[in-house]
């Protein structure tokens, strides 16, 4: 079964969460104290780690930058109500492989844990929306184009998510297979933590302004 | 207090106009920084020079066209306060620069000038409270670490007594005894209670900011009970579970407006908010969630109207029928076309089958579109969901 680490400054929601995975998932640790949190990630060795964005003393970043530096390879799954692109695009950047907010269906979040352990990402269609939206003007001529642009499959693979499909039925309507549409995914993670495209975090901040 | 450096092109020597610490622009602060002077000093030597017909003045507009703003205040280093000899040598060279205007006669005269400099260097001892620990050579004979301000005061106090003496001795006979003892008056009494006045000019300011704190906590308050606890309190009451998640929606996405929507207000012509409350109103209307996507903006005006109407068709239509647990709607704005997706994961019909409502519908939304030269296409399958694609030019042909 898959350990997981959760941290969340809201001991309700935390022990509502936790009460749904059980059975599902093995949750080895749930701390609502960021430092805490950061010694029980290390000490239980966690596969995934369950992670507030807004907690006092530094927040979700915290978390994924001090774990990070230790232990490479714990993976993060963000979960939070807020769906502000800002922080949004801040977890990821920090290394966070997906992004759910918290008021996902339990089958859904058992699922989404699955897939960030299977080294997968996880796009809910909101972060589907966001990276076109940041991904969507012409780019100038001296960016990488490599890592600075989206394919058009992997457009098309975003745009399916952004209107609600499953990765399962995007592969169907799309006819290629669900790895196909997994790796699409992964790569367009990559491009949105290693691209500075108009400074991703930026764009993030003054989309509310536009 | 060497301020003839001032006729340099000051900014090649690290003198910037501070942005922060500025009386008129900041020039004094700029170079009492570069020169590791107290302010406050720098500004009484502009005093002193303004009485010599005005020489203060001159200089400071001639510094202030020489220098730029700081950008910020971390740019420039501030330079080291200077010792106790590097301070006397620095009065000496201000005091021979005013005994040079002298010997060349640009000078209004010793009764005005001797006064002039004890009285203001003295007001300046007495003021400047931001920099007490930093002792000058001067002061260490009167100060003791442990009461560090008193040598300033008491170097000020004895400026201010011998100043208003010599001023006094001089203008006895021109203005005569009642003058004096004014001036000595209200010079005692801003030498006794200057500095208490002003630090209670100060936590009067500390005072409105608390008070304008106070304000919006209560605004925060307020709206938090008209809205936040209100919906609490019906939830408390509900017993339909699905009514409490409708309500609790409903608050979650007006708090959400509230806390970090400033523009976008309900009813605004942008396309994205025109969807937004169209789902807003799905949602109440039915109890049940719509989540709304955007890529892209764009006004919403004649061309996205008809796009906007077939997409709340399509929704209720989904909202009515398909059962689903859920709604999404993607909207697109690319150069060229609009994009509207209305899609959901409930039951799904055969579109083919001629019968009954849906169908009806169906052709509404297709004629519709077709109407405003834009097209639409439903694709639903029973068991599969339902999608309706809507798209239009957006220069409207």
């Amino acid at each position: 079964m898959i350990r997981i680490s959760m941290v969340d400054d809201h001991r309700l929601f935390l022990s509502g969460v936790r009460a749904e995975l059980e059975g599902s998932v093995d949750v080895v640790s749930a701390s609502s104290d960021i430092d805490e949190a950061i010694d029980a990630i290390r000490e239980q060795r966690p596969d995934v780690v369950l992670v507030d964005v807004h907690m006092p003393g530094g927040g979700g970043l915290a978390v994924i930058q001090n774990v990070s530096e230790t232990n490479p390879d714990v993976k993060f799954l963000a979960l939070s109500v807020s769906d502000a692109a800002e922080d949004v695009i801040a977890m990821i950047r920090a290394g966070a492989r997906g992004y759910v907010t918290k008021s996902i269906a339990p089958e859904e979040l058992v699922e989404a844990i699955k897939r960030v352990h299977a080294g997968d990402a996880v796009f809910s269609p909101r972060l589907a929306g966001f990276v076109l939206d940041a991904f969507a003007d012409v780019v100038p001529a001296e960016v990488d184009p490599e890592m600075d642009q989206l394919t058009p499959r992997e457009r098309e693979v975003l745009r399916q998510i952004a209107r609600g499909y499953s990765y399962k039925q995007v592969a169907r309507r799309l006819s290629i297979s669900v790895k196909t549409v997994e790796t699409h995914v992964s790569n367009v993670l990559r491009k949105l933590q290693l691209s500075n495209r108009h400074e991703l975090a930026r764009w993030a901040s003054n989309r509310r302004i536009v | 207090m060497n301020t003839t450096a001032s006729s340099f092109r000051l900014s090649d020597y690290g003198i910037v106009r501070s942005v922060d610490d500025r009386v008129v622009a900041g020039l004094a602060a700029g170079i009492g920084r570069r020169l590791g002077i107290e302010t406050v000093f720098i500004r009484a030597a502009f005093a002193v020079l303004t009485f010599v017909w005005g020489l203060g003045i001159v200089l400071y507009l001639a510094g202030w066209a020489a220098t730029i703003d700081r950008v910020s205040d971390t740019a420039v280093e501030t330079s080291q306060p200077l010792s106790g000899s590097q301070r006397l040598g620095t009065v000496m060279v201000f005091i021979a620069s005013l005994l040079l205007l002298r010997s060349i006669n640009i000078w209004p005269g010793d009764s005005v000038m001797f006064p002039a400099v004890f009285v203001i260097f003295g007001l300046a001892f007495l003021f400047d409270r931001r920099a007490i620990d930093s002792r000058s050579a001067l002061l260490s004979i009167v100060e003791t670490p442990e009461k560090p301000g008193r040598g300033r005061t008491v170097a000020g106090v004895l400026l201010l007594i011998v100043g208003l003496g010599i001023f006094g001795g001089n203008a006895a006979p021109q203005f005569g005894s009642i003058f004096i003892a004014v001036a000595a008056t209200g010079a005692g009494l801003t030498v006794l209670f200057g500095p208490w006045i002003w630090s209670l000019a100060q936590d009067l300011g500390t005072e409105r900011t608390e008070r304008i704190r106070q304000e919006e906590r209560a605004e925060v308050a307020a709206h938090l009970h008209d809205s936040v606890l209100q919906t609490l309190a019906l939830i408390q009451r509900s017993e339909d579970p699905k009514k409490m998640v409708t309500l609790a929606r409903a608050q979650e996405r007006e708090l959400r407006r509230w806390l970090f929507d400033s523009s976008p207000t309900p009813g605004s012509d942008r396309l994205s908010t025109a969807i937004q409350s169209l789902a807003d109103r799905i949602e109440e209307e039915f109890d049940i969630p719509v989540e709304v996507i955007g890529v892209g903006d764009t006004p919403y005006d004649e061309i996205t109207t008809p796009i906007v109407a077939a997409a709340g068709e399509a929704l209720m239509n989904a909202a009515k029928h398909s059962g689903a647990g859920k709604i999404t709607v993607y909207h697109e704005v690319s150069d060229d076309t609009i994009e509207v997706f209305v899609t959901d994961q409930g039951m799904g019909f055969d579109p083919e089958a001629v019968d009954g409502d849906r169908h009806g519908v169906s052709d509404s939304i297709v004629a519709r579109m077709r109407r405003h030269g834009g097209s639409a296409t439903i694709v639903s399958e029973p068991g599969e969901g339902t999608e309706v694609a809507l798209s239009i030019r957006r220069n409207g042909t």
